[in-house]
């Protein structure tokens, strides 16, 4: 398939006794976006530097464009790349920092020149070409960094945390504009974060890491929606987790009869994790009918954490568990202290057999 | 109550300070411009010392040996220096503390056990006669030492980091030292090589052992003590300590109007 931009087979990569990355494979195509999202410590980051050719597997193979590129060494891939804490070389000015893919390319002046002036426009970073980069502020040097990593036309671009070190309201401006360069572009960008709403936000598919593997490969609202495994469902969004047993094809939690979602091979008895959004439930002051077909349980209003659009409302059932409900917060018709219900729709859930603690 | 120190009180402690710590330099010049250097009380100035410093072809021999001695083994010294503390701090190897120890161990030697060890090893396993390289090797390896310990302390704060982001971006081992390595240290690597000139310029143990017959500016000063204090001694020891000040003001001057960074850029 001549559509596939980086193939990963089978990658492996061992630091003394801990497996950092284990049988990887992997197809990221032309022109997409592409998340490796996991906790610290999953191996995302060291897979990143594989592609990078940073690190050297210890087996398996890795394409780019086609070309197996395993024995290459970094500097011979003509990836682009944008690092952690940026890396801007300190003794070089902005204009420096971004030609140097070029420069080292032996780039003719006029190409460099022609192409520094393309992409300070689009970064918008034009006039501060003869600025150093301790003289520049934390956006502008995440500007200049992707200026640099997109210079020289690469053949795809890997992006380590990029957006770490922003302010929230930098970073969610920047995650907008890194999504419509790869637009521009149309070159593949594999994006190595630790934040599941960067991921959400700008992926077309995302890779769900934990201890070296994948969890799940998949467009990014199948990652959402449906969650593959039970890591998956409690790493991306913000879901309550129910912990229970089967008991006659419904899920006893906590003495609450709880219709769910029907689980491949699960027997009466069995233990379940079934994971419930927050923005899944809806909250209503005790007393109101409820459906018939709803799940439902009762308890107190705790206290309403009021985040803009939405609020996390948190429950107090009887027996002192906290359930996380979230609203639109536009009409408050409860408030902390009342008795409430909670209801939501069985298969808006998840479930799985619970493996371990 | 008011416990701080008065102005007065404050000039006095400073002026003493100084004075312990420069008198013996200041007599020393004053006295190289005197008549009689033994005791120059009163004061008879005179340039009679430089003449003859100047006059005396050993003095210049000697002062040229011992910039060759000092330039080529602070050289070294600075290079491998570099390359110690590049390879301790870069490639984070299990081994890299007894690394570091064995690269730093020559401080700990007495420098003449340096010089007699070196001279032995040479003549009698090598059979190489004591001579001005194996004086240059001696002094670069005592020089090694300090300068390494230099330099592991200024590039703990340089991000190797900067090495992988000059690879990706398509620059081989080379190209990075040169383009982005080379660029970041250089200060650190200046230090090395000032401090392992300084010791080797300076140094008689080591030097005397090796050289024999060939007289640097330390084992001339020395030899000649025997003979008493003479004028154009004095007049030496004025003129490198000018030589340092002079150096130093340079440098001081040059990166107090910015025309030379030496790395720092103000972060």
């Amino acid at each position: 398939m001549s559509d596939v931009a980086i193939g990963i087979h089978d990658v492996t990569k061992r630091f003394g006794r801990t497996v950092a990355v284990k049988n990887a494979t992997l197809e990221i195509s032309q022109g997409e976006f592409f998340s490796l999202l996991g906790p610290s410590g999953s191996g995302k980051t060291t897979l990143l530097r594989i592609i990078a050719g940073l690190e050297a597997p210890d087996g398996g193979r890795v394409t780019i464009a086609g070309k197996d590129v395993t024995d290459l060494p970094p500097y011979a891939r003509g990836v682009g790349m944008v690092f952690q804490d940026f890396l801007l070389f300190p003794h070089m000015t902005v204009a420096e920092n971004i030609q140097f893919p070029l420069r080292m390319q032996h780039a003719n002046r006029a190409t460099r020149d022609e192409r520094l002036a393309w992409i300070v426009k689009l970064l918008r970073i034009d006039g501060l070409e003869g600025r150093f980069p301790h003289q520049l502020s934390g956006g502008q040097q995440q500007r200049v960094a992707l200026a640099r990593g997109l210079i020289s036309r690469p053949a795809l671009l890997l992006l380590d945390e990029p957006l770490a070190n922003l302010d929230r309201e930098l970073r969610k401006e920047m995650e907008v504009e890194v999504r419509r360069y790869q637009r521009e572009l149309g070159i593949p960008f594999v994006y190595v974060t630790h934040n599941q709403e960067e991921a959400l936000t700008m992926s077309d598919r995302i890779a769900v890491m934990r201890a070296g593997g994948f969890e799940q490969v998949a467009p990014k609202l199948d990652v959402y929606i449906a969650p593959a495994t039970a890591f998956v469902a409690s790493f991306v969004g913000h879901a309550n987790r129910l912990r229970g047993n089967l008991r006659d094809g419904m899920l006893d939690w906590k003495g609450h009869r709880l219709a769910l979602p029907k689980i491949e091979g699960a027997t009466d008895g069995d233990a379940i994790d079934y994971f419930i959004k927050c923005e899944h439930l809806t909250i209503a002051p005790a007393g109101t009918s409820v459906g018939a077909n709803l799940n439902r349980v009762d308890g107190t209003i705790r206290d309403i954490i009021f985040k803009g659009q939405v609020a996390d409302h948190l429950v107090v059932l009887g027996d002192g568990t906290e359930i996380v409900v979230s609203e639109a917060a536009s009409l408050p018709r409860v408030k902390a202290g009342d008795a409430v219900s909670i209801t939501w729709a069985p298969d808006a859930g998840r479930s799985f057999r619970a493996l371990d603690t | 109550m008011r416990n701080r120190l008065t102005p007065i009180t404050l000039g006095t402690m400073l002026v003493a300070l100084y004075l312990f710590l420069f008198a013996p330099v200041i007599y020393l010049v004053y006295a190289s411009f005197a008549r009689d250097t033994v005791w120059p009380f009163p004061w008879h100035f005179t340039v009679a010392g430089y003449v003859d410093l100047a006059g005396a072809r050993a003095y210049q021999q000697a002062l040229w040996n011992s910039v060759v001695l000092a330039s080529a083994a602070a050289f070294l010294a600075m290079a491998l220096s570099a390359m110690g503390s590049i390879a301790v701090l870069k490639y984070r190897h299990r081994w890299r503390g007894a690394f570091a120890i064995i690269i730093v161990s020559p401080m700990f030697v007495a420098e003449l056990l340096i010089g007699i060890s070196t001279l032995i090893f040479n003549r009698k396993v090598l059979g190489l006669p004591g001579n001005m390289g194996s004086a240059i090797v001696a002094n670069a390896v005592h020089g090694m030492a300090f300068g390494f310990l230099i330099m592991l302390a200024q590039l703990v704060r340089y991000d190797w980091r900067l090495d992988d982001a000059a690879q990706v971006f398509g620059a081989g081992p080379y190209r990075t030292f040169w383009y982005v390595t080379l660029p970041n240290i250089w200060p650190a690597m200046l230090g090395a090589f000032v401090l392992s000139f300084l010791l080797a310029f300076n140094n008689l143990e080591i030097s005397f052992y090796n050289l024999g017959a060939i007289p640097t500016l330390p084992s001339l000063a020395w030899g000649s003590l025997r003979y008493g204090l003479k004028p154009e001694l004095f007049a030496l020891a004025a003129l490198v300590n000018g030589v340092v000040f002079a150096a130093f003001a340079v440098i001081y001057a040059l990166m107090r109007t910015g025309l030379v960074r030496f790395g720092y850029r103000g972060i």
